[in-house]
């Protein structure tokens, strides 16, 4: 079983890196989202009730990471339904392989890949003059909600796939992406938020985790953002990876 | 034109997702950063007036972009060298396209008008709204001939993501979120050297206090500059693939 | 579908013979576990199909109509992915890729990404996956649609093979020289239905016997010849013209004699055919209509191996 896993995920990987058409938006949109943010808003640092941050760069960092999470999400979606609509998903499906193996192969590769992202945003804010308050182990932190929130949002993508009929669907998920991450405190903080954001955000698990990744690199290595970013993104993983499931076994009995 | 006019009749849920993006964006940022305009640079102004042009503009762009892509895609299928036989000017067989992407172009930009009008952003006046207008065709204009130039460059419908992100950047880097005074060094620079700004200041000023002549030529001059050296190439590029 | 009843023996070569839209498709479907059956049940290697799949899956092999490969991946890199999913030990994985490859003819290509196959090739690898875990039971669906008649050979060769090797090979065809000539037994599906099942010889037998043909010369005697070989034929030979038609009792061994008695009485036989009673008349007794496909391959589209 662990060896189809891992048999899968390489697969669903190496395929990521044959299609860079893919890749690109992954992370070439939120850096440019992210440019234009601090490069034109940096100013309300200033409003009363914003942190104290040693730049808005680092106070964006984090949204950029769940943005570029979240695309990643639905891209494993969109790869999975092509597979689907391929017919590559039914010769799985027709060989010994575990079913919920079917499934954990591209999560597996999606986890990989959003370790990579929150890399690529770590060292870009690096660059460009942030630095992470944490340390050593903030950067860890910062890795390990990362590539969880990335988990769980890659078996989202594959749960909507295996729902969809087809991939354009999947890739009408969208504009959705931008939907949930403006109502929550990814990008500006919770207190200086405006309506509607400003109550859904509240329970938005991404506000958790946006400020859970952002701890470390702006302000310091508090435990308690931390810890309910990592459970707000296990959440998800676990509740998205279990609908995948029940999904998959659902799509199994239909013709 | 008359083609790029049926398809938009013929298929009104095609034109959703360039009606839709920019509301989304739009309200979004709103929401999100809406206490931003509370700063002293932005005059008192709400943050959804200050942005409601970029929104404008978005769909402009997107228009355009949407143009090139179509134009990519009969390209692929064999049909643009249908009309390519047909014993039509160049030139106005571009100014078929782009006409096209003008007018639709409105679609967008009124929706964003209705909904920011109906969350309390104040009535610009009919001159206000007519400039703006006119400048939301031209950059709609504009990217259609940016678009059909990529368009005939590539030859696929792949690269729709680069007609995209040259419509975003472009208006994006302007005084799209903040005024110029609130802009980082490097932002700024852009902003200043970009013509799409002054546009954007052409469509803002009947939203953000009255019309001015001094702030409407630079607009018109921008949108009209732009229109034609990116038509110009457009036609060389159509005249180049041997057409 | 209306109803399938049908039981394959181990090591013959079944045959589904219907048009497009039959059901053939789905009952393969149903028989490789990936659609469960409405009602009644299929056993397939001696599992259940609904309540043992894992155990039926390793032990087929599957090669569906639509090559489903991943274009982005090379020859290699799929087969040894489908054996890796198969189980075989790590170790041989690369070993038994390559061997496969090279028996499907695909070992120069296998390094190359499959969106650069050609239709052919592809159905080869599709094949040589299928054969990876050396299943037991075979199932090719339309496994010569759209090859050229070259190609379509090769398979046919490939598949007698397996068949040879103690291989179950259960495959379905739109086309009767396939369902003719490969295989052991058939069974015909039309709307649903199993129409029609035995040995190919034996479904045409059903239907009637062969009959010769013949065109005398002009002039002749077509009476005293029809009263000659009404001996060697008692159904009612039939007369048109200087055409002679006659059901042969002992087939193609009457041919001889017939022949033998017409040249004796000094008729001369301008032209002769002997007309076997084919699939298609099989089809078109059972359901009243022609087999969609009957005159390809040389109208099925080709594509070069």
């Amino acid at each position: 079983m662990r060896r189809s896993v891992v048999a899968l995920a390489r697969r669903a990987l190496v395929n990521a890196l044959r299609r860079p058409q893919f890749l690109a938006p992954l992370v070439l949109f939120p850096s440019l989202f992210l440019a234009i943010n601090v490069g034109g808003l940096g100013a309300t640092r200033q409003l009363e009730g914003f942190p104290v941050v040693d730049g808005f760069l680092d106070y964006q960092l984090a949204a950029a990471m769940v943005q570029s999470l979240l695309i990643g999400g639905v891209t494993a979606g969109i790869a999975a339904a092509l597979d689907i609509e391929g017919g590559f998903f039914d010769r799985l499906v027709a060989s010994p392989t575990p079913r919920i193996a079917i499934v954990l192969g591209r999560v597996l590769a999606a986890s990989v890949i959003a370790f990579f992202q929150v890399v690529y945003f770590l060292v870009l804010g690096l660059v460009f003059g942030a630095s992470i308050k944490g340390g050593v182990l903030g950067v860890a932190c910062v890795l390990a909600i990362g590539v969880v929130a990335g988990t769980g949002f890659g078996a989202i993508g594959v749960l909507i796939a295996l729902r969809a009929r087809n991939a354009s669907t999947v890739q009408g998920i969208f504009p959705l992406v931008f939907v949930v991450l403006f109502i929550s405190s990814a990008f500006f903080p919770l207190d200086l938020l405006s309506a509607p954001a400003d109550t859904i955000a509240r329970y938005n698990p991404l506000s958790f985790i946006a400020e859970g990744l952002r701890q470390p690199i702006a302000f310091s290595n508090k435990a308690g953002p931390v810890i309910e970013g990592l459970l707000a993104a296990a959440g998800i993983a676990a509740v998205s990876i279990g609908l995948s499931l029940l999904a998959l076994r659902g799509r199994l009995r239909r013709a | 034109m008359r083609r790029g006019l049926n398809e938009i009749l013929r298929v009104p849920a095609g034109a959703l997702p360039g009606v839709i993006a920019p509301t989304i964006f739009m309200l979004g940022l709103a929401a999100v950063f809406g206490k931003a305009a509370s700063l002293d640079e932005y005059q008192g102004v709400s943050f959804l007036a200050f942005i409601l042009p970029v929104g404008m503009l978005q769909g402009a762009g997107f228009t355009g972009a949407a143009t090139g892509v179509n134009l990519a895609r009969d390209i692929e299928r064999g049909w643009f060298d249908r009309m390519l036989l047909a014993p039509t000017p160049r030139p106005v067989l571009l100014a078929g396209f782009v006409a096209s992407a003008s007018l639709r172009a409105l679609l967008p930009a009124s929706f964003l008008l209705i909904v920011a009008l109906a969350l309390g952003v104040g009535w610009p006046g009919l001159l206000e709204l007519s400039i703006a207008a006119l400048l939301v065709m031209g950059l709609a204009a504009a990217m259609a001939c940016y678009a059909t130039l990529v368009a005939l460059r590539f030859r696929t419908q792949q690269a729709a993501p680069l007609m995209q992100i040259g419509s975003f950047i472009a208006v994006l880097f302007t005084t799209a979120y903040a005024p110029r005074e609130l802009l980082s060094g490097w932002l700024g620079a852009i902003a200043d050297v970009n013509p799409v700004t002054h546009v954007l200041e052409g469509v803002r000023q009947g939203f953000v206090g009255d019309v001015t002549w001094a702030q409407t030529w630079p607009a018109l001059l921008s949108v009209t500059a732009l229109v034609l050296v990116l038509g110009a190439l457009a036609v060389r590029g159509m005249r180049r693939q041997g057409l | 579908m209306d109803g399938i009843d049908l039981s394959v023996a181990p090591g013959e070569v079944y045959g589904f013979l219907g048009p497009n839209g039959a059901g053939k498709t789905t009952t393969v479907r149903m028989l490789v576990t990936l659609l469960l059956p409405t009602g009644g049940y299929a056993r397939v290697a001696g599992y259940d199909v609904a309540t043992q799949p894992g155990q039926v899956r390793r032990r087929i092999g599957v090669a569906l109509q639509e090559a489903a490969l991943d274009p982005l991946m090379t020859g290699s890199e799929l087969i040894e992915l489908q054996a890796t999913l198969h189980g075989i030990a790590p170790r041989s994985v690369r070993e038994r890729g390559s061997q496969l490859m090279e028996r499907v003819g695909l070992s120069r290509a296998a390094g190359r990404r499959v969106g650069t196959y050609s239709g052919g090739m592809r159905r080869r690898l599709d094949l040589a996956m299928a054969l990876i875990h050396e299943p037991q039971i075979l199932f090719l669906d339309e496994p010569t649609t759209g090859l050229d008649p070259t190609s379509r050979l090769t398979l046919w060769d490939e598949v007698r093979r397996l068949r040879d090797d103690g291989t179950t090979v259960f495959l379905t065809t739109q086309y009767l020289e396939e369902a003719d000539q490969l295989c052991d037994r058939l069974g015909i599906i039309a709307d649903g239905r199993i129409v029609a099942d035995g040995t190919p010889a034996s479904l045409k037998a059903e239907i009637g016997l062969p009959h010769l043909d013949l065109v005398l010369a002009d002039g002749s005697d077509l009476q005293a010849a029809r009263e000659l070989i009404t001996r060697f034929g008692d159904d009612r030979p039939s007369t048109e013209g200087c055409h002679l038609s006659i059901a042969l009792q002992h087939g193609a061994a009457d041919i001889a004699p017939i022949l033998r008695a017409l040249d004796d009485a000094n008729f001369v036989v301008a032209e002769l055919e002997l007309k076997q009673p084919t699939l298609d008349d099989v089809f078109l007794d059972k359901t009243g209509e022609h087999l969609e496909g009957a005159d390809e391959p040389e109208v099925a589209v080709t594509e070069p191996v």
